[in-house]
């Protein structure tokens, strides 16, 4: 397990009235796009948001980057230390909306890393050109779509040079037109060797762009596999029970 | 006086504000429990009363004020009281998952709000403190009470001199609806200014 990037073991959260999460684990190699499915409720964004300690878990450890987290009770210069090694994009795309395209993408690269002005720029334009929206850097959130407002996102995640990036539900917000945009942004960020971790309910982007499926339920993974095997071949009774309603409706 | 009044007491109102907003929002224990009793007390009780406390009531424990600073005392406290809520409700209307995408490109939480959050709120909140900056302009006609010679003041020494109220009390009511109007514009030129961030 040379390129173990990630290792999450034992990640348990609850709220108020419930378990919604229990006993979570899941290992990500590095260069590995995952795509977390299952239906609403089943804890994907709750464990997502747990492992980029945007929550905090009751129990539960993580290793990164050959560093081990505590998921519970991170202290704050190893969230910093995770925080620069990873991006994370938002389902409402949460841009700065005092600030440009631009602004949006340089912003952690001048204040968090200290970067000069110039550079940062010289950096944030070359990220928009990759999602192209070169065009749009002056341009401030409430002036694009959705779909430009969430590549702005992912150029922001990109900033970094981040060994990982987190989706949520990238494209749950979008107008159906929009989300092909986004789609193919990150699937050429996929091309490109990045490793993803993605809650998505876009079933053709768990097919064809995504490595591995891990479908989740009630806090608990259900089934893993590759995902061709995933789609063609589910193990699980409940996992083509959940297939078949997403076909059915498509 | 009543310029210099006004402008001294509503700069500091607005950093006292600031602070008492700020410590609301982020929930810092204990000082946000002492924002809250200072909003409550100074918007329970009528502003000519916390004058006269200052500056007839102080000298009877030998705290001794002088008119003037006792005006700006009591102004900017009472401002500042009014303008940390509108403050606070406008850093409470800034979209929070801004705050998480802050986090998330390595910001601290004085990053966050210094350079994301507090902007956004103060755009919002300028309008209605924009508002409270014409009516402080004419609360500090009761200055008057406490011996501050602030425009209305001179005006009513004048009118003991001269007996003529109605046409005197009349044009001071004038000036002040100069000073407001002239406000009132400012406030217009100041929203353009700010601008809404392409909106």
């Amino acid at each position: 397990m040379a390129d173990d990037l990630l290792r999450v073991n034992g990640l348990s959260k609850s709220f108020g009235n419930g378990m919604v999460i229990q006993d979570f684990g899941l290992s990500v190699d590095k260069g590995d796009v995952i795509a977390i499915l299952g239906p609403s409720g089943a804890g994907k964004t709750t464990m997502l948001r747990c492992v980029s300690f945007l929550e905090r878990a009751d129990s539960g450890t993580m290793i990164f980057d050959g560093k081990e987290y505590s998921l519970s009770s991170p202290s704050r210069h190893d969230v910093l230390e995770f925080r620069k090694k990873t991006g994370f994009v938002f389902q409402n795309y949460n841009l700065f909306l005092n600030r440009t395209a631009l602004g949006n993408v340089t912003e952690g690269l001048i204040v968090a890393r200290k970067m000069s002005r110039k550079d940062a720029e010289e950096k944030g334009m070359e990220l928009l050109s990759r999602v192209g929206l070169q065009d749009k850097g002056n341009s401030y959130p409430s002036e694009l779509s959705g779909g430009q407002q969430q590549r702005v996102a992912i150029a922001r995640a990109m900033a970094s040079d981040p060994l990982m990036i987190f989706f949520d539900e990238p494209t749950s917000a979008l107008d159906p037109e929009l989300t092909g945009e986004v789609l193919s942004v990150m699937r050429k960020l996929a091309e490109d060797g990045m490793t993803m971790l993605v809650v998505t309910h876009e079933m053709g982007f768990a097919r064809n762009v995504s490595d591995r499926v891990v479908f989740m339920e009630e806090g608990k993974v259900v089934e893993e596999a590759p995902s061709e095997k995933f789609f063609s071949s589910p193990e699980k009774e409940r996992t083509r029970e959940f297939l078949s309603t997403i076909m059915n409706q498509n | 006086m009543t310029i210099p009044l006004t402008v001294i007491s509503f700069a500091i109102a607005m950093v006292i504000a600031v602070v008492t907003a700020l410590v609301q929002f982020a929930g810092i224990r204990g000082l946000k429990e002492l924002a809250r009793f200072y909003v409550w007390v100074v918007r329970g009780t009528p502003l000519l009363v916390q004058l006269f406390v200052v500056f007839y009531g102080l000298p009877n424990i030998g705290i001794l004020i002088d008119p003037f600073p006792a005006a700006v005392l009591v102004f900017s406290i009472n401002e500042g009281a009014y303008s940390a809520e509108t403050i606070r409700a406008a850093l409470e209307a800034v979209p929070r998952g801004q705050m998480e995408a802050g986090e998330c490109v390595g910001m601290t939480y004085l990053q966050i709000i210094r350079r994301i959050v507090l902007p956004q709120a103060l755009r919002i909140a300028f309008p209605p403190l924009s508002n409270s900056l014409i009516a402080m302009v004419k609360d500090t006609s009761l200055a008057a009470n406490i011996t501050v010679t602030e425009m209305f003041m001179a005006t009513q020494r004048i009118v003991a001199r001269t007996y003529e109220p109605l046409a005197l009390y009349i044009e001071v009511g004038i000036i002040y609806l100069i000073f407001c109007t002239v406000l009132t514009k400012l406030q217009r030129v100041g929203e353009k200014r700010l601008g809404t961030y392409g909106r």
